[in-house]
Formats: structure tokens, C-alpha cells, sequence
């Protein structure tokens, strides 16, 4: 018997070792403690706005920027080849502008660039300017150099840490939005939207038609759930309270919040539209569930326009922003937390300090900004937008970020204050999709979401600094 | 004086043996028994994996896990899965191993169609019938509609009543063939003497093979219940690849828990202790089934 026991308890062993050793989740733990919030800066940014090619031109034909011949180290994510072109591209330009200053570039190692970064930092050679990912980490740390109000100023919103802005963001974040069948839209009668109730209405029609799905969600992937669940926090939460994470935080404020529940209810009005089997439906398909007449709307990023015209060149897109219930149009984009940014270290020394800013000047200039952008397929994050040669729909999207009324990143995608706990995101979409499925009540729903964010503020907390270190 | 020699001789140490063995040993401890210990010391504490800062909590964690809803949640969808997987693959493989025993034509080609699932990884196979499963574009709802048999198309891993079943379908699919292979030998070694003297006795096939066959294969019944007993206790490749966990949390394991609050949500300390009630879990269970299934085999 005492073998036998030893043996179960052996395999047992074995059992749970094998599952105990594996490991290297994903983290994004304490990422900063640094108060954080989201500018827009397109109304105050007149003055600096104008500060474009025109003056940073004339500013390298006349008085130069800095006392002498100034050397500059620039490292960005290479490992896409369209930021590589523009990126040589915009530095070469720069170069024969500023004879003064040499801007050179060294290799990025795009595929690992964050741990790239940390090395190049750990082996003192920290770039003067570099495009910067994990700018919390790196503002924690004393290594960027906060930059100027003229900076700032030339972007339509900015990222703050404790009413600093350390990094400009290299492109908006990308924009969702409704991408409809064009063709079926017309020769239906049908308009977009242009309120809310609008866009419910809409739906309800293409429903009883029959003919196909008034929105196809890929479900299986929470991930998308993500996508329409920020469209209806931005509606119901952020519109009241920008910081509700951080006085949930601060335990003033908790799920069971009305918000939340409105956020809840906006959910399962919307989501009586999407396709039968939407759980099961990867993001991976919707695509093909829009070009072969299976559904006559999607809710997504930027990014599908290229894999839609892939899937069939000859499919008519259209796109428009689904507004919020007030009226308001609220929209994805703008400023996350990265961008280029300047080294701490570097800024010591006047003249590279007065080099690199030059260089973010020159780099958001229209018509360099406007490389980069057509390049990458990027939303132009500055006040004074390039030119540029995208599709129409591209464009539209483009035209619809500068005109919204509230342009913010994703509610997981903040900083500081307002930063969810590891993981919290999936708890919350997870915890959607049943209350979308009918199998728990958004009461009880609320209830679980308050236990969990209890037990997760226990291990993170950026107000308090507890697992921020 | 000869028995003190032979007490010396007893313990005499064998440096060659401690030679071979050191090297497994050691490697064992390191990697196996030592982690295994650690774990204790980690679940009465709240570490995140990554910070070098431990701050013990006593038995938080345990008291959370015995009065978590996702724990149940978590417990009972497992205890669902392991029940299944014991039953219909032990079931599906000694039928498949009845009939390679049976055949007298192509047994090795039975033997090896029957085993091919078995080779494929965890992962490709919850892909494959993942593709399979899928309400718009799988095989299994497109062949219903093909047959005319449309109203019964369902969400077969969107359905929250459907999901755990539809996984552990999968699981017997994939393991049956490894079980078969220890029925079949353990088939193949009951002795043809018994059998003929029972059909001189006149029995039936049945009674033969309730009464001869299936005393005599007991041994493998031991062997592959633990075996299908702790797989179900620690599925995991099938759950992440098809569901995640879901849809919310209706197909979440334990083992699919411990990964998701422990690598996932930065709560490594809560992971564990996850991981050591999985462990006793395992014990208990593995424990009661030996008892029982050893007090019916049969030894010639």
C-alpha cells in the first residue's frame, strides 16, 4: 500500500511539476507610478501648430540651432520595411538640412526592439533619440527628457506622466469604426447613420430583411470583444468620468457603478445584431463573412481595409463612426503611450537637447511626417496634417479623428492612474461574454468584476505604488 | 563477529551504483522534487512571478480558492471533463481493441488508423477540429445542412452547454488510441486455454468475455483509468487552443486556471496554490481509484 501511495503521489508529483515549470506568461506589471493622462492639445495648438516645414526650414537656412557640429544616435523599431525607408528617408533630409547636425541611424532589431532598447540602456548605449515603447518604465527610470510645450503642441493629443509629456506619438492609434458593404448599403436604400438610435435602427432593418447578419463579431477572440466593449465604456464611462480606474483605485468608485451597468445594457443592444455563432467566430474570419455578403457591417481598426481589399479587390467598402448615445462622437486614436522621445542623458548637453528637438520638429513636419505616414499606413497624430495619397476611406477615417469630439486610446491601453491590472481586460470580456450569452446577470456580473479588481488591487495598485516597483 | 561483517556489508556504500545514479538524481532534485517543494512555500505568498519582493500572506490564498466561484467554476468543469474522458475513452478503446483483436485481416492497419490520432500534438488536433466545430464553416454543421438536417446546427464551442462535452470529445478521440494498445496487449495475453475451456463448458461470448476476459485484463482497466484520470485532471493544450476558457468562463480547468491567474493576471502565489490542491486532488483521487480497481484484478 505505502508503495502504492508513494507511486501516486510520484506521478502526481510529476504531473503537476510538468504544468508548475512551464511558464514566461506575458506581463505588462508596473509599467509606471506616474500620474498619466490623455491631452487633447488640438484647441491650444495654433501657435505651435504653425511651427512646420516652413520654420524648421528657415530655421536650418538661418540662425543654427546648436553652438557647433553635433552628433546625434537615433534607433526606431526596424524591423518593418516601409520604417525603414521613411525613416532613412526623413533622416537623410534632415541631414542635408541641419549640415551642422549628423543625425545616424543604428539598427533597431524590430523584431525584439523593447529588449533591444533595455540592452543597448544596460550597456550605456542609450540612443540620443529613439523611438520609445515603454516610455512608463523609461520615465520611472529618469531616462527621458520631458519635452517642450512647442513639441506638444504640434499633436492633436499627448500622452501626460505626472503633466510631462516624455514621447510624441509616431501615428494615431488606430481608429475603429463601422466598415460596411457599400454596395449592398445602396442598392438597399440604406445611409449611415448618423445618431446613435440611427445606427440601432439600421441594424434592426438589416435584421429583418433576413438576407444576411447586420454585424459580424468575432467573438472567439476576445481581444475584438474589445474593440465594441471600448466603444460602449467610451460611451457610458469615460464619457462621465475619465478616471473611473483611478478612483476605483482610490475605492470611491466600483463596478457596480450605474456606468457599468449602462455599459452592460449598451452591450446587449448592440450585440443582438452580430452573426449566430459569434462566440465561436475568430477574428480571423469576419473578413470573409464581409465580402461574401454573410454579414453587411463589421466593427474594426484600420488595419482591415488592406486585408478586405486582399480578400476581394472588387468588394465596395464604406466606413463611418458609430456615434455615442449623447450625440457625441467618440473615437479611438490620438496619442498612446509611445513615440519618439529624447534621452535624459543626452539633454544634458545644450546643443544635442536643442538637436533633438529640432529633429521631432523636422520629422512632424507635413511634408516628412507625410512619408512616414503613407508609408505605415498611419493616422497623422499631428494638428497640422500631411497631404497624403491613401484611399479614400483611409482618408475619411483620417478626416473623421480630427473632427471627433473626444479622441482617446483604448481604456486597457492607459498609463499610470488609470492603468488596469494585469489581465484585468480579459477578466472583463470574459465576464461580458456571459452576460452576452445570457448566462450570468450583469448584477452578478458587476459583482465578480468589484471581487476580482479587489483581489487584483492587492498586487497593483498605481495610486497606492503597491507593485509598481 | 560474522553477522556484525554481514550488517557492515549491508550498508556497505557502492560508489559505482551512486555513480549512475547521482547524475539522475541530482537532476531530478533540481528539477523536479525542488520545484515541487517550492511551490508549498509560494502559495502562502502573493509573488507575481517577476518581482525579486516576496510578501508572505499566510493561507489567503487557500482561503480565497475555497471560496472563489471561479475555483467552483473551475473545479466543476473539471471533475465534468474527467469523469467524461474516463468513461468514453476506456469504453471507445477496449472496443477498438476488441475489434483489432478480432479481425483476422489488416490488424495492423486497424491498429495503426486507430492509433494515428494519438500522434498528432495536442494543439494541432484542437485546431483541426476547432476548423471542424465552427458554426459558419465547419465540416460537422456543413454536412448537417448538406444531409437536410440544418435545424440541428449548433454552436458547438459557442454553446455553453455544449462546450466542455464538445472538448472532451476531442480528448477521448485523440487518447483512445494510446488505451487501445494496453488493451490489446493485455487482451492478446489471456490465456486461449481458459477460453476453449469455457466454450467446451459451453459459455456464451458474453459470459466469456465478462467472466474470463474482463478479470484477466483488470490489470490494464488499473492501468489506463489512471492514466485518463490524471489527463483529464490536467487537460490543458485542447481548452487554451479551442476556447480559452470560454465562452466567459463556461470550459475553464483547473490547470487552465492555475495558467491563467498564475502567468496571465501576475499572480503566480495564487497559481500555486492552485497547483497544490490540484496535487492533492490528484493524490485523493488516484489514491481511491488504485483501492479499488486493485481489489478486482485478478492474478494468475
Amino acid at each position: 500500500m505505502k508503495r502504492r501511495l508513494a507511486a501516486g503521489l510520484l506521478v502526481s508529483a510529476m504531473t503537476i511539476t510538468t504544468l508548475a515549470g512551464c511558464g514566461g506568461g506575458s506581463q505588462d506589471a508596473g509599467t509606471t507610478a506616474a500620474p498619466t493622462e490623455t491631452t487633447a492639445a488640438a484647441t491650444t495648438a495654433a501657435g505651435g501648430s504653425e511651427t512646420t516645414a516652413a520654420e524648421t526650414s528657415a530655421e536650418a537656412e538661418g540662425e543654427s540651432v546648436v553652438s557647433g557640429p553635433t552628433e546625434l544616435t537615433f534607433i526606431f523599431a526596424d524591423g518593418d520595411e516601409g520604417a525603414k525607408a521613411s525613416m532613412n528617408e526623413i533622416v537623410n533630409r534632415f541631414n542635408e538640412a541641419y549640415p551642422d547636425i549628423t543625425v545616424t541611424i543604428e539598427p533597431g532589431n524590430g523584431g525584439a526592439y523593447s529588449e533591444f532598447l533595455k540592452t543597448k540602456d544596460s550597456v550605456g548605449e542609450f540612443p540620443d533619440i529613439m523611438e520609445m515603447r515603454d516610455t512608463a518604465m523609461y520615465v520611472r527610470a529618469g531616462k527621458l527628457e520631458p519635452l517642450s510645450e512647442e513639441i506638444q503642441s504640434m499633436f492633436l493629443n499627448t500622452m501626460k506622466f505626472d503633466k510631462e509629456v516624455y514621447a510624441v506619438p509616431l501615428g494615431g492609434e488606430n481608429t475603429n469604426g463601422i466598415i460596411y458593404n457599400k454596395k449592398y448599403f445602396d442598392e438597399n436604400g440604406f445611409t449611415e447613420p448618423t445618431t446613435y438610435d440611427e445606427f440601432i435602427t439600421l441594424c434592426q432593418a438589416i435584421k429583418d430583411k433576413g438576407d444576411m447578419a447586420p454585424l459580424v463579431v468575432g467573438g472567439q477572440d476576445i481581444w475584438h470583444m474589445g474593440f465594441w466593449f471600448h466603444k460602449a465604456y467610451n460611451d457610458q464611462v469615460l464619457s462621465q468620468d475619465a478616471d473611473f480606474i483611478k478612483h476605483c483605485y482610490e475605492g470611491t468608485k466600483d463596478f457596480s457603478d450605474p456606468v457599468i451597468k449602462a455599459t452592460f445594457e449598451e452591450m446587449k443592444t448592440i450585440m443582438r445584431f452580430a452573426q449566430d455563432g459569434w462566440t465561436s467566430t475568430p477574428d480571423a474570419q469576419i473578413t470573409t463573412f464581409l465580402v461574401s455578403d454573410m454579414a453587411a457591417m463589421m466593427y474594426s481598426g484600420t488595419h482591415m481595409f488592406s486585408q478586405i481589399a486582399q480578400a476581394d479587390p472588387n468588394f465596395e467598402m464604406g466606413w463611418f463612426a458609430v456615434p455615442s448615445p449623447d450625440g457625441k462622437t467618440r473615437l479611438v486614436g490620438g496619442a498612446g503611450v509611445g513615440g519618439l522621445a529624447i534621452s535624459a542623458e543626452s539633454a544634458k548637453d545644450p546643443d544635442k537637447k536643442a538637436a533633438g528637438e529640432a529633429f521631432i520638429k523636422f520629422f512632424y513636419a507635413p511634408e516628412n511626417y507625410k512619408i512616414y505616414c503613407e508609408r505605415l499606413s498611419a493616422i497623422p497624430a499631428t494638428v497640422d496634417q500631411p497631404e497624403l495619397d491613401v484611399l479614400p476611406i483611409f482618408q475619411e477615417v483620417i478626416d473623421a479623428t480630427v473632427a471627433a469630439d473626444d479622441l482617446a486610446p483604448m481604456w486597457n491601453g492607459r498609463v499610470g492612474e488609470n492603468e488596469l491590472p494585469p489581465d484585468f481586460r480579459n477578466f472583463t470580456y470574459k465576464t461580458l461574454v456571459e452576460v452576452l450569452q445570457g448566462t450570468r446577470e450583469i448584477d452578478s456580473a458587476c459583482e465578480e468584476m468589484n471581487k476580482t479588481w479587489k483581489t487584483a488591487m492587492e498586487s497593483f495598485n498605481p495610486v497606492t505604488g503597491v507593485g509598481i516597483e | 563477529m560474522e553477522q556484525a561483517k554481514a550488517g557492515k556489508s549491508r550498508f556497505k556504500v557502492d560508489k559505482v551504483a551512486i555513480a549512475f545514479i547521482a547524475p539522475a538524481f541530482i537532476f531530478y532534485t533540481l528539477f523536479i522534487i525542488w520545484p515541487t517543494v517550492s511551490s508549498v512555500y509560494y502559495s502562502f505568498t502573493s509573488w507575481d512571478g517577476i518581482s525579486p519582493k516576496l510578501r508572505f500572506i499566510g493561507l489567503a490564498n487557500y482561503k480565497e480558492i475555497f471560496t472563489s466561484a471561479r475555483f467552483g467554476n473551475a473545479l466543476k468543469n473539471t471533475v465534468i471533463l474527467t469523469v467524461f474522458i474516463s468513461i468514453f475513452e476506456n469504453a471507445f478503446a477496449l472496443i477498438l481493441a476488441l475489434i483489432v483483436d478480432s479481425v483476422r485481416w489488416a490488424k495492423n492497419l486497424f491498429r495503426s488508423a486507430f492509433y494515428i490520432p494519438v500522434l498528432i500534438s495536442g494543439i494541432v488536433s484542437g485546431f483541426i477540429w476547432k476548423i471542424m466545430y465552427n458554426y459558419n464553416f465547419g465540416a460537422i454543421n456543413s454536412m448537417l445542412t448538406s444531409m437536410g438536417m440544418g435545424n440541428f446546427k449548433q454552436d458547438w464551442l459557442g454553446n455553453t452547454s455544449l462546450t466542455l462535452i464538445m472538448v472532451g470529445v476531442v480528448l477521448v478521440w485523440k487518447g483512445a488510441g494510446y488505451y487501445m494498445i494496453i488493451y490489446l496487449a493485455s487482451l492478446q495475453s489471456v490465456s486461449t486455454d481458459i477460453l476453449e475451456a469455457a466454450d467446451i463448458d459451453g459459455a456464451s461470448p458474453f459470459q466469456k468475455f465478462k467472466n474470463i476476459t474482463v478479470p484477466m485484463i483488470s490489470g490494464a482497466f488499473t492501468i489506463n483509468f489512471t492514466l485518463s484520470l490524471i489527463n483529464g485532471l490536467k487537460v490543458f493544450d485542447q481548452i487554451s487552443v479551442m476556447t480559452d476558457g470560454g465562452p466567459g468562463f463556461t470550459s475553464e480547468t483547473l490547470v487552465y486556471l492555475l495558467y491563467k491567474v498564475g502567468f496571465n493576471e501576475g499572480r503566480q502565489g495564487f497559481g500555486t496554490a492552485v497547483g497544490i490542491v490540484l496535487l492533492f486532488l490528484i493524490i485523493v483521487l488516484n489514491t481511491i481509484q488504485q483501492k479499488f480497481l486493485r481489489s478486482r484484478e485478478v492474478q494468475l
